[in-house]
């Protein structure tokens, strides 16, 4: 488990501040960030690379604090793989190994056993993520920390060595947290995410709430979230209206009891529910969330806009389309298939809707 | 080379200066690696302190030392109690040249740990070495050519040294001294094949950094053998 509670540390002028979240035995938890948000830091923090300025750090239960980086049983990957340029790869896997086995079959788990007997300085960045990323494992450290490990790997080695981190650590029962960029990475392998900024945990929580429930438009936005209206908060009823408590079998329970909400955004007004407070606010809508239709037809979606294409973006098997409705844009994405069928084209008039359980407020 | 005195000096100035060397190695490289590693209070005086040496008129650093170490301080007539002549010794001779070349030993050595990134070592600790073990596996092999390079400088710095040698042991000569003796008492000629000994005696560290950059230069560009 690494539990970190209220944890502060400095580098040069840099500060990580009040950082808690916890990341259960076992579990996966994924770090995202901007650059410069404090991610590396934070890892080596945790590792007792870098000295702890306040708080705790509380690793498998055990306080980490005053514990030197070689007690804490933490194993370690940078995104630039740190190989020792004066060891070859298979004395690089076996540093920290437990026996030969273990250096052996960590780096076959992995992939990297087609290195072994090359020196170091020939490998490429893919490669050396790759050692780097064995020589921890054959460590078997309880607490892996990764720093963008897979970041210089090609797309289907990618996906493999992901496979293979987290079946490893589901055999091994290892707790890892990682450093990462990518959303969908975040997604696929986190148990727990937890948002960096400025030093700072600004939300952290399993990744579907992350992504779904944004605490500010900042965050909305950092996550890619398409639509972000600043508008106000009107509730209409104390209880969630008929069409929140109807029998809509894709009604998210969680919404009865709720208010009714009405969210005016400049010309627009959307209907949603939730536990918002009546005043100025923020509407996310995921572009996903967004149906298009060419002709009107009937639908649970209590938002429901008529609007001129002014977009089509295609990229691969996913289409993005800005629809115009009144001088607001709303980003939909659809299949390009979907796209095709409906022949969307820019100037051309649609209907945009999506589910008040679509829209969250923050 | 038949001249018996030139030969004595030459081996007396080489027994010297390596003894310097290696005291300056022993102490000076933990020096090194705290200055570039550690932030600590009193580093910037620390640094200073270490160069001084390097700024002082040599004779000058030659008469200090002849306060701290003459038969009159504590330290020298404490030496010369235990039966240990500093002053007009071999000792003597070592410790002046320890004192004017081992800043340029510490300093090179700085440089070397400085250009290793501490998060080899700090991989190395996460992978079960303590400090020391670290330091000895991961940070010692990757600086060791700059602290070769860098003990190679502070011998061919010992071997020339002449201001502080002179002040505190005029005898027996070391090759600096002797060359500046016979020039003295016996002019050019005589002082010549001791200049010209000195001379190539400095070639050989001299060839020896170029070996040493030439090589690193190789490595960082990924041209070493093992590639």
């Amino acid at each position: 488990m690494i539990d970190l509670r209220g944890v502060q540390a400095r580098l040069g002028a840099f500060e990580l501040r009040d950082v808690s979240f916890v990341v259960p035995t076992g579990k996966y938890g994924v770090v995202i960030g901007p650059a410069g948000s404090g991610k590396t830091t934070l890892l080596e923090t945790i590792a007792g690379i870098r000295p702890l300025r306040g708080g705790m750090i509380m690793l498998d239960g055990r306080d980490a604090r005053g514990l030197p980086p070689e007690a804490r049983k933490v194993g370690f990957v940078y995104q630039h793989g740190y190989l020792f340029p004066h060891l070859n790869v298979d004395e690089n896997i076996a540093y920290g190994a437990a026996s030969r086995e273990t250096a052996r079959d960590a780096a076959s788990r992995i992939g990297a056993d087609g290195l072994l007997g090359r020196s170091v300085r020939g490998l490429s960045g893919g490669e050396r993520q790759l050692v780097a990323i064995a020589r921890a494992l054959a460590a078997r450290p309880s607490i892996l920390l990764l720093d963008e490990p897979f970041s210089a790997l090609d797309p289907r080695r990618r996906v493999s060595v992901r496979r293979e981190v987290r079946t490893l650590h589901r055999e091994w029962n290892i707790t890892v947290l990682q450093v990462t960029h990518d959303f969908t990475e975040a997604g696929l392998l986190g148990d727990v995410a937890i948002l960096l900024d400025a030093g700072r945990v600004l939300q952290s929580g399993p990744p579907e709430r992350v992504f779904r429930e944004p605490a500010s438009p900042y965050i909305a936005e950092f996550l890619g979230a398409e639509n972000v209206l600043a508008g106000t908060v009107h509730h209409l009823r104390d209880v969630a209206p008929d069409w929140a408590t109807g029998d809509d079998p894709t009604l998210d329970p969680s919404a009865r009891g709720r208010h009714a909400i009405e969210f005016r955004a400049g010309p627009l007004t959307l209907y949603t529910v939730g536990d918002a407070a009546e005043g100025p606010g923020y509407a996310v809508i995921r572009a996903e969330e967004i149906l298009l239709s060419t002709q009107p037809h009937p639908s649970s979606a209590r938002n429901v806009f008529r609007g001129r294409i002014t977009e089509v973006a295609s990229s691969g098997a996913l289409t993005r389309v800005t629809v115009n409705v009144d001088d607001t844009p709303l980003i939909a994405a659809l299949t390009t298939r979907s796209a095709e069928e409906l022949a969307l084209a820019p100037g051309q008039e649609v209907l945009a809707s999506f589910k008040a359980m679509a829209v969250h407020l923050c | 080379m038949t001249d018996a005195e030139l030969r004595a000096s030459l081996w007396l100035t080489l027994v010297t200066a390596t003894s310097a060397v290696l005291c300056g190695v022993v102490g000076g490289t933990p020096i090194a690696y705290l200055l570039a590693r550690r932030q600590f209070r009193g580093r910037a005086i620390l640094s200073a302190v270490l160069d001084l040496p390097l700024l002082i008129p040599h004779p000058v650093a030659g008469i200090a030392l002849l306060l701290v170490l003459g038969r009159n301080s504590a330290v020298g007539g404490a030496a010369l109690d235990a039966g240990l002549r500093i002053i007009g010794s071999p000792i003597g001779i070592a410790l002046a040249m320890l004192f004017v070349s081992a800043p340029l030993y510490v300093s090179g050595a700085r440089e070397a740990f400085a250009r290793v990134d501490p998060r080899f070592e700090a991989v190395a600790r996460t992978l079960g070495d303590p400090p020391w073990r670290a330091f000895r596996r991961v940070s010692l092999p990757l600086s060791l050519r700059g602290l070769v390079a860098a003990a190679v400088v502070m011998w061919a710095r010992a071997v020339s040294e002449f201001g502080a040698i002179v002040v505190i042991t005029y005898n027996p000569k070391v090759a600096s001294v002797l060359s500046y003796d016979r020039f003295t008492s016996f002019g050019l000629s005589e002082a010549l094949p001791v200049a010209a000994v000195l001379a190539i005696l400095a070639l050989v560290p001299l060839t020896l950094l170029r070996a040493l950059r030439y090589g690193r230069t190789a490595a960082d560009m990924g041209w070493s053998g093992d590639s």
